[in-house]
């Protein structure tokens, strides 16, 4: 389908705000769930003798496991369109399928981990899993939701060659890939260890001793997304929707040129610019770790 | 001058982008695990993840150059390719550093030089006990995003090729085949340099880069070369 500028324009904001939604959901249903390199800790924690109520679903890797869901969710989808539905009816029927399978994985993964450290005498809490499921599921659901809206769009408005299974599956496996690179970071570089002194850096024979106190009562996973809600999320989002907005913006004005790349590298270069002077800061801002201790060392 | 046969040819190219995705793998600083926990350069996901998160972008920004350029020139369906998998990898090597920095509160620091190449920055005093390094410094970020452009490239190269291949037998659902197949030479080319570089590697300027690329070049050539074969096979299939 052929469309002016500002209509372009207008389709192309609205899918960079369905991918920042998607990429912020994302990151805090894999945190809620605690899925990914953070679980590791979580994993780790009862051999360590820190018995925990967090949540444990490391179905797979993020990616592939975000990937399914929304190829569920987009299959399901193109069914009903088949059949005339709607297109929000049958993206939000085929969303909610989506988070369905996804909640089964989590609840058999969870007590399959939980069963097998059963000689490190973690309980497997019932109501944490009674709790938890149907949040992961809610978070999955508006993710889905937003994805197989985006592949919808590029599917049938903008005319994308792919189908739009095969755009949720790949959105789906880039959103799992910047939510486990960003905003797994959040929670587990920050909010699995706040007991340490922030900016420490985290050594690694911390491994496995996450806080398990909560700001009142002991900590669950709910908690945790409370937390990674506030950054994690939000800069998944951005991450996302920067992908899906810088990514098909120097066509849609410049046309299928050459220029349009080189405005795509110009973009690159602003973002690699924009990080050198995140790092210049951060250095003046937190100092060198070692020069501090000679320094110390030389007072006394 | 002896004509080459254009599956011949379309074999080759296949077996090229597969090693140039290979290749391309071990420019992205994945830091695996510990980089989630800021305890090792680079992002913080694993290498597999990573690479096919960005190379696949870059394939749905090649094919709808290819839909709607069907002229379009081989470098320019590569260029695209290429150009959506830095833009996606840039935005999250980004966001991943906003977080670090202001989220877990850590200066960038790599552990395998002692001054960064581009800048010339000190990193060794920024490293925190106990662990390798932790950020996304400007090194490891240029050589990320150099490694999404070539993978992007490669990836535009198989669809590419594919496309010539498929589309004068079944000229309707020719994208739907060349995509499954052009992720799935993805994945197998990002797997390979897995098992070279052991999970974590921070770029271009990590030891280890020039330690393992030579071997996993080569494995990922003949791969790719198999993979190219099947790709024509499965082509007569389709002469119905």
């Amino acid at each position: 389908m052929v469309l002016d500028l500002t209509m372009s324009m207008a389709i192309l904001a609205l899918m960079g705000a369905l991918a920042t939604i998607a990429g912020c959901l994302e990151d805090l249903e894999s945190d809620v769930g605690s899925q990914s390199n953070p679980n590791s800790q979580v994993q780790l924690a009862p051999q360590m003798g820190f018995l925990h109520r967090i949540y444990n679903k490391a179905i797979s890797g993020e990616p592939i496991s975000n990937g399914l869901s929304a190829v569920i969710a987009g299959t399901v989808t193109s069914v009903l369109l088949n059949e005339k539905y709607y297109a929000v009816t049958a993206i939000v029927i085929g969303a909610f399928v989506g988070a369905i399978i996804l909640a089964i994985y989590a609840t058999t993964s969870y007590a399959g981990r939980v069963a097998s450290q059963t000689r490190f005498k973690q309980p497997l809490y019932m109501d944490i899993m009674r709790y938890t499921t149907p949040t992961i599921m809610a978070h999955n659901f508006i993710m889905n939701f937003c994805l197989v809206a985006l592949a919808y769009i590029q599917y049938e408005v903008l005319g994308y060659p792919f189908t739009i299974p095969f755009l949720a599956l790949i959105w789906g496996i880039s959103a799992g890939a910047i939510g486990s690179s960003v905003g797994d970071v959040h929670y587990g570089g920050e909010r699995e260890f706040q007991n340490r002194e922030f900016g420490c850096g985290l050594n690694t024979a911390l491994s496995g001793r996450i806080v398990r106190k909560a700001e009142s009562g002991l900590r669950n996973s709910i908690d945790n997304v409370w937390f990674c809600a506030k950054f994690g999320g939000p800069a998944t989002g951005i991450a996302l929707g920067l992908t899906v907005f810088f990514s098909s913006w120097p066509t849609t004005i410049w046309g299928y040129t050459w220029t349009a790349m080189g405005v795509g590298v110009i973009v690159v270069a602003v973002l690699t610019i924009l990080n050198r002077l995140l790092e210049i800061q951060v250095k003046n801002a937190y100092g060198p770790y070692k020069e501090e201790k000679n320094e110390k060392e030389a007072k006394a | 001058m002896v004509a080459i046969d254009p599956n011949l040819l379309y074999v080759l190219l296949i077996a090229i982008s597969g090693t140039l995705i290979c290749a391309a793998v071990h420019f992205i600083p994945v830091g695996g695990a510990p980089a989630a926990m800021a305890q090792a350069t680079g992002i913080g996901t694993g290498t597999v993840e990573l690479a096919a998160g960005s190379g696949l972008v870059g394939l749905i920004t090649a094919s709808y150059m290819y839909a709607y350029e069907p002229l379009a020139s081989m470098a320019l369906v590569m260029a695209a390719g290429a150009m959506g998998s830095m833009v996606m990898l840039a935005s999250t090597m980004f966001a991943g550093s906003l977080v670090y920095a202001y989220g877990v509160a850590v200066p960038f620091a790599s552990a395998q030089v002692k001054k960064d190449p581009i800048t010339g920055q000190r990193q060794d005093t920024y490293i925190s006990k106990g662990t390798q390094g932790q950020g996304i410094p400007t090194i490891c970020f240029v050589s990320g995003v150099v490694g999404a452009g070539l993978g992007g490239a490669g990836g535009g190269l198989i669809y590419f090729s594919l496309m010539q291949i498929y589309t004068p037998l079944i000229a309707a659902s020719a994208a739907a085949v060349a995509g499954v197949f052009t992720m799935g030479v993805f994945y197998v080319n990002s797997v390979i340099p897995s098992y070279g570089v052991g999970g974590t590697i921070e770029g271009v300027h990590d030891p280890k880069f020039r330690r393992v690329i030579g071997k996993d070049v080569f494995t990922s050539f003949a791969i790719s070369l198999l993979c190219g074969i099947v790709a024509v096979f499965i082509a007569q299939g389709m002469m119905v």
